[in-house]
C-alpha cells in the first residue's frame, strides 16, 4: 500500500493540451474517486497513473518514488478496466492467477491466493469456466479478483460498473466499498456517475475540461461546492439555479430574479449590492410555505419516484425542481408556495461562477 | 411440392450451368486418370471406360518421381508460409497498434505490390538469385514465395489484429507482462483464427505457384509439383496423359481437402477482419 501524489501533471496530444496541470494528493489507504463529465480527462489521468499513457509534464509519485518513466508492469498497480479486459482464452482461474504466474510464484501459492480471492468474491464454482460463459456481474468480479490476488500497492478502477445493469451496479458498489474497508488498499476510482462518487469515496476529485474543480469529502462538496460546476454536477436531481441581482436592504438581503421575483437570502453573505449572482438551491431544501409566505410556483410536472415525489415547477421565470418526501397530491397547473432555509442557499458570482 | 422445395429446386436449376462449368475439368481429369492408356484418345470421346485402373497412380508415382516433387512442394510451401507469417506478425502488429509517419503510405505500398504480376519480376528475381548464388535451391523459392505472400498476409493480419481489444494487452502489462510476453501469451493465442486463414492462403499460393519455380529451379530433382507435372507434358514425343492426370489429381487433392475443411474459418476470418 502506498500514497499517490500527482504533481502539476499535464497531458498534451500534439499542440492540444487536454490536462492542464493537475495536483492531487492521495493518502495511503484512501479511496479517492475522480468524477467528471465524459471528456474531462479523468480516464486519461488514471491511465497516466497506470503507466499506459505517457506523462507530458509534471510528476507522478507512488509510494515516494517518481514513476514517470517506470513501465506499467513495474509500478505494482492493479487495474480494473471498464470492459473488464479478461483474457478470453483462459479460465477464470488462469485469468486471476496470470500475474502470479508471470512472477513465477509457486503453483501451490497461486492456487492458495486465487482460491482465497475467489472465496471473497463468490467465484469458487466458476473457476474452471472461461469468461465467455459468465454473466456480466461475474465477469466484473473476475476482473476484481485479478486485481485482488496481487496485493498491489494501488488499485485503479476505470468506470468498472458502467457495463452493469442498474440493480447490479448498486450491489457491486457496496461490494467494492466493503472490500476496500477490509483490505484498505489505496484506491483510485474513475466514474462519470456522481452517485457512485458520493457513495463510495473518502474524497472526491471533481474534474472538468482537464482541470480539478474541487477536492473534498463527498458531503463537504455537496454542501459547500466551490463553484457553479461542482454545485450542478453533484446531486440528483441537480441544484436549481436562478440568475438575478443581489439587493441589500437594512438587515435583510434578497436576490431579485430577472422576472422581478424576490428570493430571500442570508444577509451575512459578502455579495455587494447590485452584484449579478446565481442563486442555487437544492431540490430537497425547498419546503412548502404557508399562505402569504415564500414564493409562488406553478406545478408543471410531477414525477413520483416511490420514496419521494419530484415536482417540476415554474418559479421566478425558471423551471425548478423540488423534492418532497410527503405525498402531496399536486396536479399540473396547481399554484404552490415554496420557501427555503436561507442558510442552505448557495450564491455564486454570475461572472466568475465562484461561490460567494 | 412444398414452396421451400420448389424454391431450392429453382435455385439449383439456375446454378447448374455454373456447377457444370466448374466441375467439368475435374471430371475430365479424374476420368482420364483412372482409364487404361489405350482408351485415353478415342473417337468419338466418351466418359465410360472398360476398366478402373488404380495402377495408373502407382505407375505414375514411380515414373514421374512424384514422391520427391511432393516433398519439395511440401517443404517450399510450409517453409515459405512459416517465414511469411513470422515476418508479417510484427509488421501487422505495428500497423494495427502504433502510429508512425508514413503508415498509410506503407499500407498503400503493400497494396500496390499486389497489382504486379510475378511474371514482370521473374527476370529480375532470377538475376538476384544468381547474384546470391541461390539458383537451383529450393530456398530461393521459400524466400520469394514468402516475399510475394507477405503483402497479403500483413494486410489480412493487420485488419484482424485491429479487432483485438487493446485493453487485453494493457491488462497483461498491468499484470506484470513484458511487451513480448503479452504478445505471446495473450495476443497471439487470440489471433490464431487469423493466423490460420492467412497461413492457408499463403500455403495454397505457394503450392500452386509455377512461373517462379520453373525459372529458379533448374535440376529436376528439385522440381516442385506444378513443374514436375508440366515436365511430363512439355517437350516430349509422347505425352502419357493418364499419368499426367493421375499426378494432377494427387497434387490437387490435398489442397482441396484442406480448403473445404477450413473454409468456414476462412469466411469467418475474412469477415472478422473486414466487418467491425
Amino acid at each position: 500500500m502506498a500514497s499517490v501524489e500527482i504533481l502539476n501533471v499535464k497531458k498534451t496530444y500534439g499542440n492540444l493540451e487536454v490536462i492542464h496541470g493537475v495536483d492531487i494528493e492521495i493518502q495511503d489507504q484512501e479511496f479517492v474517486v475522480l468524477v467528471g463529465p465524459s471528456g474531462c480527462g479523468k480516464s486519461t489521468l488514471l491511465r497516466m497513473i497506470a503507466g499506459l499513457e505517457t506523462i507530458s509534464g509534471g510528476e507522478i509519485v507512488i509510494g515516494g518514488a517518481v514513476v514517470n518513466d517506470v513501465p506499467p508492469r513495474d509500478r505494482d498497480i492493479a487495474m480494473v478496466f471498464q470492459n473488464y479486459a479478461l483474457y478470453p482464452h483462459m479460465s477464470v482461474f488462469d485469468n486471476m492467477g496470470f500475474s502470479l504466474k508471470l512472477r513465477k510464484s509457486l503453483k501451490s501459492e497461486i492456487e492458495k491466493k486465487v482460491t482465497e480471492a475467489a472465496e471473497i468474491l463468490n467465484l469458487k464454482p466458476y473457476l474452471q469456466r472461461t469468461p465467455g460463459q459468465l454473466s456480466g456481474g461475474q465477469r466484473q468480479r473476475v476482473a476484481m479478483g485479478r486485481a485482488l490476488v496481487r496485493n498491489a500497492q494501488v488499485f485503479l478502477f476505470d468506470e468498472p460498473l458502467s457495463n452493469l445493469d442498474a440493480k447490479l451496479r448498486v450491489v457491486m458498489r457496496t461490494e467494492i466499498k466493503a472490500l476496500h474497508q477490509r483490505l484498505k488498499t489505496t484506491s483510485i476510482y474513475v466514474t462519470h456517475d456522481q452517485i457512485e462518487a458520493m457513495t463510495m469515496a473518502d474524497r472526491i476529485v471533481v474534474m472538468n475540461a482537464g482541470r480539478v474543480e474541487q477536492v473534498g469529502s463527498p458531503l463537504d462538496l455537496y454542501d459547500h461546492p466551490a463553484n457553479l460546476f461542482v454545485a450542478g454536477f453533484l446531486g440528483s436531481p441537480s441544484m436549481n439555479f436562478i440568475e438575478g441581482r443581489f439587493k441589500r436592504a437594512a438587515d435583510a438581503a434578497h436576490v431579485v430574479s430577472d422576472d422581478g421575483s424576490s428570493l430571500p437570502v442570508s444577509a451575512d453573505l459578502s455579495a455587494k449590492d447590485g452584484q449579478r449572482v446565481i442563486y442555487g438551491v437544492r431540490p430537497e431544501h425547498l419546503k412548502l410555505a404557508l399562505d402569504g409566505e415564500g414564493v409562488e410556483a406553478v406545478v408543471e410536472v410531477v414525477e413520483p419516484t416511490g420514496a419521494n415525489i419530484e415536482v417540476f415547477a415554474h418559479l421566478a421565470g425558471k423551471r425548478i425542481c423540488a423534492v418532497f418526501s410527503d405525498r402531496h397530491p399536486f396536479r399540473p397547473g396547481d399554484k404552490i408556495r415554496l420557501t427555503v432555509d436561507t442558510s442552505k442557499i448557495n450564491l455564486f458570482d454570475a461572472a466568475t461562477k465562484v461561490r460567494i | 411440392m412444398s414452396p421451400k422445395l420448389k424454391k431450392s429446386l429453382i435455385y439449383w436449376i439456375v446454378l447448374s450451368p455454373l456447377v457444370v462449368v466448374i466441375l467439368f475439368p475435374f471430371a475430365v481429369m479424374f476420368a482420364t486418370a483412372v482409364r487404361p492408356p489405350d482408351e485415353v484418345f478415342v473417337f468419338p470421346p466418351r466418359w465410360g471406360f472398360s476398366e478402373f485402373r488404380w495402377e495408373n497412380f502407382s505407375e505414375m508415382w514411380v515414373k514421374t518421381n512424384f514422391g520427391e516433387a511432393l516433398l519439395n512442394s511440401v517443404y517450399v510451401s510450409v517453409a515459405s508460409t512459416g517465414l511469411a507469417l513470422v515476418l508479417s506478425i510484427p509488421a501487422a502488429y505495428a500497423l494495427s497498434r502504433y502510429r508512425f509517419p508514413g503508415k498509410s503510405a506503407y499500407r498503400n505500398f503493400l497494396l500496390m505490390t499486389q497489382m504486379m504480376s510475378p511474371i514482370v519480376l521473374v527476370l529480375g528475381l532470377f538475376r538476384l538469385m544468381v547474384a546470391l548464388g541461390m539458383v537451383n535451391s529450393l530456398n530461393s523459392l521459400v524466400v520469394t514465395y514468402a516475399a510475394f505472400n507477405m503483402a497479403f498476409t500483413i494486410w489480412m493480419l493487420q485488419s484482424y489484429f485491429s479487432t483485438i481489444p487493446r485493453d487485453l494487452e494493457e491488462a497483461a502489462w498491468m499484470d506484470g507482462a513484458t511487451h513480448f510476453k503479452s504478445l505471446v501469451r495473450i495476443f497471439l493465442p487470440l489471433a490464431v483464427p487469423a493466423l490460420a486463414v492467412t497461413g492457408i492462403f499463403s500455403f495454397i499460393n505457394s503450392w500452386n505457384e509455377f512461373v517462379l519455380a520453373l525459372t529458379l529451379i533448374r535440376s529436376s530433382d528439385d522440381y516442385t509439383l506444378p513443374v514436375q507435372i508440366y515436365a511430363q507434358v512439355a517437350g516430349r514425343f509422347q505425352v502419357e496423359w493418364h499419368h499426367v492426370m493421375a499426378a494432377t489429381v494427387l497434387a490437387t487433392l490435398p489442397v482441396a481437402i484442406v480448403f473445404s475443411w477450413l473454409q468456414k474459418y476462412l469466411i469467418r476470418g475474412m469477415a472478422l477482419g473486414a466487418v467491425k
